[in-house]
C-alpha cells in the first residue's frame, strides 16, 4: 500500500518508493500544484535536503512517534532519529505491508 | 610553506564532538570569526607538536558536500580550493552508516584524509562494534579511534595525521563506485573534461555535474558549454532509465555504498538494558511529560538567570558608582569630567553590568543545552507552536535567547537555513521582551498598576509577535523551509568546551555593542551638555503628549532608551526628580510607556547586530517598521483605555 509518510502509524515501517520531486511524485505533484514552476523548484530543493540526510528511494523508514498537537514526526532511518516537519514528511511516499 | 608547518581541517556531520577534538587539540590558542563575506562562523587554532606547528580549522558541521546551504559550500570551497594538508574527518561511530556517506564525500574530493572514528564509548552502549582493520582496508584511509570529551585516541589521532602528511604511512583512498550506467557517463565526462583547465578533480566534477550542482555548472559552463549540455542529456537519461531525477538516483547509489560498508565492519548487537540516553530521550519527547519537562527547564533557567543578573547586575552597579567619589576627584565635576563620565564610564557600567550577569549564564546554560542535546528535543515540541508565527522549530533558539538580549538572539538567527528564515527570525526576536524590557514592565507597571497588567502586557506582546511573524511571513518573498534535523543521542556536555564558546560568544558581543553603547552615550551627553535635550522633547511631543497622551519629558526617557532599554526608567526617575511613579503618571501612561517601550526600536547594540548580519538596509527598515509599529500600538491602547 503506497501512503504519505504522515499516515503510518507509530511504531510502522515503511519503504521509500518516491519524493515529490523523483519522476514519478514529479507529474502528481505538477498536477496539483497551481504555481507550476515555484512549487517544482521548491520540491525539488526538499527532495534534495531529504536524500542528503538518507531518505532516499528504497530506504526504509520507521515512525517513532509525532509530536503532540500535529508537530512533527520523530523518524527512525539508517540509525538515527531524524525530527522532520509535517508538511515535508507528507511528500515522502512509503510502501507499507498492512 | 614551511615542511614542518601543516593545515588540518576538521570535517564531519553535526554533533559528533567535531568541536571538542579542537578544543582538546588546540586549547586556548583560537580564533573564532567568519567565513569572508559569510555570517558562517570560522574557528581556527594552532598546535605545537613534536617540533611541528599545526594550523587546525574547523569545519561546520555538515551531513553533505551538496550546496544546499552555506555551510556546505564554505567547507567545499575550502577542501578544494585550499587544499588543506590533511582533513581529519570526525565520524560517529554509533551512526555510521549516515556519517559514512559524507566521508564518501570527501573521499571524492581526493583530499588527503583521516579518519577519526568519534564516540566509540557510546557506539559500545548501543551494543555497536567496529573493526577497525576492515575499516581501513576497505576505505583506504588511517581510522583511529577517539573518545573525544576524555581525550582517549587524540594523541595517536595527531601521531598517525602527521605520518600522513609526511607519507609516512601509505594509503590508498578508496574511489566509491556507482552503478554501471552512471559509471559509463562519469567516464564519458571526465574525458570530455580532460580538456579543459579545472580547479577541482576531474571525476568529482563530472559527478556534480550529473547530480545537477548548480555551482560547478556554473564554473564549467563558462568554460565549456557544450559539457553542460551534455551532462545534462544524460541526466535525462539516466532519469528515464531509474525512473527517479538523477541527483536522487547518484545520492541513493552513495547511500547504498555506506550501507554496505557499514554493514562489512560493524556488528551490532543488542544490549541487555536500554541506554541511559534512550530512556531521557523517550521521556523528554513524550507526548504527556516532554512539555512539563521543557516548562520546567526553561523556567528554571529564566529564574536562576534572572535572580542571578539581578543580584549581580546590582552588586556590580554599586561597585562601580561607589568609584564616581574617586573619580570625582581625579578629573573634577567639570564639563570634561561630566562627559568622561557620563558619556563613556557611564556606556561601560551599562554594557558591563548586562553583559556580565544575563548575557554570560544564558550563553553558558545555552551551550550546555545544545552540548547535550536537550535543544533539539525543545525544537521537536516547539515546531508546531513556531509554526504559527511563520518560523519552525529551531527558531526556538533565537527566541529564548532573546528573553535575556536581543543581541545574541539577532546572532542566533544564524542557525536557520536560509537567508528569509534569519531574517523572519531575527525580525521576530527584536520584538521579543529582553531582560532589560523586562525590567521596566515589572518595574513600572507591576509596581505601580499591577501585576496582571504587567503579565497582559507580555502576552499582548507575545500576540503581536504572532501577528507579525504570520504577517511578515507572508509578505517576504522566497520559499519556506520545514524543520528537519537530526536528533542525536543525548550525552554529557563537554563543558571545557561550553566554557570556551561562552567566552568567545561574550567576547564577540562586548566587541560588538560596547563602542555602540559607549558612542551613543557620549552623543545623548553632549546633547545634554548643550542643553538640546528639551528642546528635543518638545519636537517630539506631538506624538508623545498629543498621540500617546504621555508626560513631555518621556521624549527624553525614550531617547535615552535607544542606548539600553531599562535606562527609560532610570532617566524617567531623574527628569520627574522622583521612583514614586504613581506621583507623576496616571496608570493608562504607564502602560501606554511600557508599551512604546517594549516595540518602539531596537536597542543601539541590537541594532548593531542586524548590521552585521543583514547588512545596513535591512536593519533600517525593521528599526522604521518597529517604530511606526510602536506609535500605533501605543496610540490605540491610549484611547482605548481611556475610553475604558
Amino acid at each position: 500500500m503506497h501512503l504519505p509518510l504522515t499516515a503510518l502509524r507509530n511504531g510502522e515501517t515503511g519503504v521509500i518508493t518516491a519524493t515529490y520531486c523523483s519522476s514519478a511524485g514529479q507529474q502528481m505533484y505538477r498536477h496539483k500544484a497551481r504555481k507550476r514552476w515555484i512549487k517544482h523548484a521548491m520540491a525539488e530543493r526538499c527532495a534534495r535536503r531529504l536524500n542528503d540526510l538518507g531518505l532516499t528511494p528504497g530506504t526504509k523508514v520507521t515512525v517513532v512517534k509525532s509530536a503532540p498537537f500535529n508537530g512533527p514526526l520523530e523518524i527512525s532511518v539508517r540509525g538515527s532519529l531524524l525530527a522532520i516537519g509535517r508538511g515535508m514528511a507528507g511528500r515522502i511516499l512509503v510502501d507499507v505491508k498492512r | 610553506m614551511n615542511h614542518n608547518h601543516f593545515r588540518i581541517a576538521l570535517a564531519g556531520n553535526a554533533n559528533v564532538g567535531k568541536s571538542v577534538i579542537f578544543n582538546q587539540l588546540t586549547g586556548l590558542h583560537q580564533h573564532i570569526g567568519n567565513w569572508p563575506g559569510k555570517t558562517v562562523e570560522k574557528a581556527e587554532g594552532t598546535l605545537h607538536f613534536k617540533g611541528y606547528t599545526i594550523d587546525f580549522i574547523d569545519l561546520p558541521g555538515i551531513y553533505s558536500l551538496s550546496t544546499f546551504s552555506m555551510e556546505e559550500l564554505v567547507s567545499r570551497e575550502y577542501i578544494a580550493t585550499e587544499k588543506p594538508d590533511l582533513v581529519i574527518n570526525v565520524v560517529d561511530a554509533s551512526i555510521l552508516e549516515r556519517n559514512l556517506f559524507f566521508t564518501l564525500q570527501l573521499l571524492e574530493l581526493e583530499t588527503p584524509l583521516l579518519i577519526s572514528l568519534n564516540q566509540i564509548d557510546m557506539a559500545k552502549k548501543k551494543g555497536i562494534t567496529i573493526d577497525i582493520r576492515k575499516a581501513e582496508e576497505i576505505l583506504g584511509v588511517p581510522v583511529v579511534p577517539t573518545v573525544a570529551i576524555s581525550g582517549k585516541g587524540v594523541y595517536q589521532m595527531l601521531e598517525t595525521a602527521i605520518e600522513v602528511i609526511e607519507k609516512k604511512q601509505k594509503t590508498d583512498p578508496l574511489k566509491p563506485r556507482y552503478g554501471r550506467e552512471i559509471e559509463e557517463r562519469i567516464e564519458d565526462l571526465i574525458i570530455l573534461l580532460n580538456k579543459i583547465q579545472l580547479k577541482y578533480p576531474t571525476r568529482w566534477v563530472a559527478i556534480k555535474l550529473l547530480e545537477e550542482d548548480s555551482e560547478v555548472e556554473k564554473e564549467v559552463l563558462a568554460l565549456s558549454p557544450e559539457i553542460v549540455a551534455t551532462a545534462k542529456r544524460m541526466r535525462r537519461e539516466l532519469e528515464q532509465l531509474h525512473g527517479h531525477s538523477c541527483p536522487t538516483v547518484i545520492t541513493s547509489e552513495r547511500y547504498n555504498v555506506a550501507n554496505m560498508i557499514s554493514e562489512e565492519i560493524q556488528t551490532i548487537t543488542k544490549p541487555l538494558k536500554t541506554p541511559l540516553s534512550e530512556k531521557l530521550h523517550t521521556v523528554t519527547t513524550h507526548k504527556m511529560f516532554g512539555y512539563p519537562i521543557m516548562l520546567a527547564s526553561v523556567l528554571a533557567v529564566f529564574v536562576g538567570i534572572f535572580s542571578f543578573g539581578d543580584f549581580t547586575s546590582a552588586l556590580l552597579g554599586d561597585t562601580f558608582f561607589a568609584l564616581k567619589p574617586i573619580f570625582d576627584s581625579v578629573l573634577g565635576t567639570g564639563i570634561v569630567g561630566e562627559l568622561v563620565w557620563g558619556g563613556i564610564i557611564e556606556g561601560i557600567i551599562g554594557g558591563v553590568t548586562v553583559a556580565l550577569p544575563y548575557i554570560l549564564p544564558f550563553y553558558f546554560i545555552l551551550y550546555i543545552f545544545e552540548d547535550s542535546g536537550y535543544l533539539s528535543r525543545i525544537a521537536f515540541l516547539m515546531d508546531n507552536l513556531m509554526h504559527k508565527m511563520g518560523l519552525h522549530g529551531k527558531a526556538f533558539i533565537p527566541v529564548m535567547l532573546s528573553f535575556g538580549c536581543n543581541v545574541p538572539g539577532c546572532l542566533g538567527c544564524r542557525i536557520m537555513e536560509t537567508t528569509r528564515e534569519r531574517l523572519l527570525t531575527a525580525f521576530v526576536v527584536t520584538l521579543v521582551p529582553c531582560a532589560a524590557t523586562s525590567v521596566i514592565i515589572l518595574g513600572l507597571v507591576g509596581a505601580y498598576v499591577s501585576i496582571g497588567w504587567a503579565l497582559a502586557l507580555y502576552i499582548i506582546n507575545l500576540i503581536i509577535i504572532f501577528v507579525l511573524g504570520r504577517i511578515a511571513f507572508k509578505a517576504l518573498p522566497g520559499e519556506p523551509t520545514e524543520l528537519i534535523m537530526e536528533m542525536s543521542a543525548y550525552r554529557m556536555p563537554h563543558i571545557k568546551t561550553v566554557a570556551k564558546q561562552t567566552w568567545f560568544r561574550l567576547r564577540e558581543f562586548i566587541v560588538m555593542a560596547f563602542p555602540l553603547i559607549i558612542v551613543g552615550s557620549l552623543v545623548i551627553k553632549l546633547a545634554e551638555v548643550a542643553n538640546l535635550l528639551d528642546p528635543i522633547a518638545n519636537i517630539m511631543s506631538p506624538v508623545t503628549v498629543t498621540w500617546l497622551g504621555l508626560p513631555a519629558v518621556t521624549g527624553i526617557a525614550l531617547i535615552f532608551g535607544v542606548l539600553r532599554k531599562e535606562l527609560t526608567l532610570i532617566m524617567l526617575a531623574t527628569l520627574f526628580g522622583t521612583a514614586n511613579f504613581a506621583q507623576v503618571m496616571t496608570p493608562v501612561q504607564m502602560i501606554v510607556f511600557t508599551l512604546v517601550v517594549m516595540l518602539y526600536i531596537p536597542c543601539v547594540a541590537t541594532i548593531g547586530a542586524l548590521v552585521k548580519e543583514f547588512g545596513g538596509k535591512k536593519a533600517l527598515l525593521i528599526t522604521v517598521l518597529e517604530i511606526l509599529l510602536a506609535l500605533l500600538v501605543g496610540g490605540i491602547a491610549y484611547r482605548l483605555l481611556t475610553i475604558m
